[in-house]
């Protein structure tokens, strides 16, 4: 089926998770967690430690048995696609490897199984910077170089989706980089691209959306600008001659202003434009105004109840 | 299944226990066709069992079978593997055949390397050769007993999972419980899996391995017998490997 046709009938929506729940022992590991990743989007997928990321993310391939919900691919289970490594490449938080297999061995061995062309193998080693280390054995390997070759075994198949728990484990500061403007590309050529990621800056460089879980259950989804907006939407960081008059004006217009110290001013959940209107409407001289911008990192701390 | 198949011998053809258990295999065969060629005054009528018979592959591969299905889990290459294949049972279908395809390549390789040596040593001293017929179809037996127990170790070490235990389990079944049984209880033991199915599709009587009062089961019952063991395992590895989640 062409590529184009297929992605018409998902109605937009590659990967899909929902109600999805697993206990192990009694314990909720992840809790009716409900979410989509979209085609042509890197949708990053943040918690803290031990809030169910990884689980989750076995489960939409399969490696978990679900307790109750649903996860899959145009809305099929992993284990019901055709030649499911054309669907959807995998990267495993723990990827591993047989240590006395060499790094290419590891990936013929792959292309055998998902019956894709061999010479796949080497144009895969060369993207991803190991031809000149094809032919040793893993166990020689540093963690970067590891990441490398899981990465390459994740697109051996040319999928459309891409699912990565922590892809940047192990890799240095180029790496993380060339890894980034890898799944940009990727989402730029269609793929959904859901990453799993600890690493709060490259997220916020990286992603289109997002997806936040803690304690296994679905915190905020949505797009990266929405989530850091916060639920007040906008803050306007503001600085004038005459405080007093402008925050009277201010509050004439219900918006709820906050003093934050140094003749500093926050309007919640307007624009930094209205601010500038308001303000120049009634002749108030303004020495500052901007928007006050979340970080990621703060965002994450409030939705996730500070949990590191 | 035949991309699986190719898979999986890749798999077994790319790390250095294959290749230092296939020369282990290969040396140890011909060392005792060697010594018995060498030292036996062997008739026309017992030659077939005291110098062809020596093929040492189906040890060799049962081991390799455990260590093909234990070292997945071992290595935690288990998650990657049933990525490509998500189908578990296939998957295990297919390395059960893969290693029976193996332990048949080997044991060719073996018996003929054996049948050349020892025919070799026996003609220097003058002593019967066995018919080129017979010869054959001993190859073809030992080639049946190597292919079950290859099939046979994956079977098992999908049901154990941990490889040392596995391995270990084998070994005393094979060289210590089999063998007591075989003594003890005969009529049982006949029916054993690690001893008495495998010698018997090989065509080797009991008596040629020391159990007098004996009487194993004809080569074809004994590989169907073999076949059924390995099914049930199987059955039983394929439900253990669906059931089990991979955190």
């Amino acid at each position: 089926m062409p590529r184009g046709r297929r992605a018409a009938t998902i109605g937009g929506v590659i990967v899909t998770a929902e109600s999805l729940t697993k206990r192990y022992g009694g314990r909720s590991v992840v809790d009716g967690l409900t979410f989509a990743a979209r085609p042509g989007r890197v949708t990053g997928f943040l918690g803290p430690n031990g809030s169910g990321k990884t689980t989750t993310l076995r489960m939409l391939l399969g490696l978990v048995r679900p307790d109750a919900g649903v996860a899959g691919f145009d809305g099929r289970p992993y284990e019901r696609l055709a030649r499911p490594t054309t669907r959807v490449g995998a990267l495993l938080e723990d990827a591993s490897f047989h240590p006395g297999r060499s790094g290419r061995n590891h990936l013929r061995v792959l292309a055998a199984a998902g019956r894709h062309p061999e010479c796949r193998v080497d144009e895969l080693l060369a993207r991803v910077g190991l031809t000149e280390a094809a032919g040793r054995r893993v166990k020689g390997y540093s963690l970067g170089m590891r990441q490398r070759l899981a990465i390459a075994a994740a697109l051996l198949g040319d999928p459309d989706a891409l699912v990565l728990d922590e892809p940047a484990n192990g890799l240095d500061p180029p790496g993380i980089r060339w890894m980034r403007d890898l799944l940009r590309a990727e989402a730029a050529r269609g793929r959904a691209v859901l990453v799993s990621s600890h690493l709060l800056a490259e997220m916020a460089q990286m992603a289109d959306d997002l997806i936040v879980i803690a304690d296994g259950r679905l915190r905020a989804s949505g797009p990266i600008e929405e989530l850091l907006r916060g639920a007040d939407g906008p803050v306007t960081r503001v600085r004038s001659a005459d405080d007093g008059r402008l925050v009277a004006l201010l509050r004439d217009r219900g918006v709820d202003v906050r003093a934050n110290g140094g003749g500093v001013l926050h309007a919640h959940g307007v624009a930094p434009e209205l601010v500038g209107q308001i303000a120049a409407e009634h002749r108030v001289a303004l020495a500052e105004l901007g928007a006050v911008s979340r970080s990621l990192e703060d965002a994450f701390l409030e939705l996730t109840g500070g949990a590191a | 299944m035949s991309a699986l198949l190719r898979a999986e011998v890749i798999k077994l053809r790319t790390t250095r226990t294959f290749v230092a258990l296939a020369a282990v295999t290969v040396a140890t065969s011909l060392l005792l066709a060697g010594l018995v060629s060498l030292l036996s005054k062997s008739t026309k009528e017992s030659v077939i069992t005291d110098v062809f018979t020596t093929d040492t592959t189906g040890l060799f591969i049962l081991v390799l079978g455990i260590v093909g299905i234990a070292g997945e889990w071992r290595h935690r290459t288990i998650a990657g593997s049933l990525l490509a294949e998500p189908r578990r049972r296939r998957f295990l279908a297919a390395k059960t055949l893969a290693y029976a395809v193996a332990g048949m390549a080997l044991s060719l390789v073996v018996s003929v390397s054996v049948a050349l040596l020892g025919s070799a040593i026996l003609a220097a001293r003058d002593l019967p050769l066995p018919d080129l017929g017979d010869l054959i179809v001993q190859i073809g037996h030992n080639a049946l007993a190597a292919a079950l127990l290859g099939a046979w170790g994956v079977v098992l070490g999908a049901l154990v999972r941990n490889q040392v235990v596995a391995i270990v389990g084998v070994l005393l079944a094979s060289f210590v419980i089999e063998p007591l049984l075989l003594g003890l209880a005969p009529e049982i033991a006949r029916f054993g899996p690690f001893v008495a199915l495998p010698t018997a599709a090989q065509d080797v009587r009991a008596a040629d391995i020391g159990f007098e009062n004996v009487t194993f089961a004809a080569p074809a019952i004994a590989a169907l017998l073999m076949l059924a063991w390995i099914g049930a395992a199987f059955a039983a590895g394929a439900a253990l490997l669906r059931r089990r989640d991979l955190v």
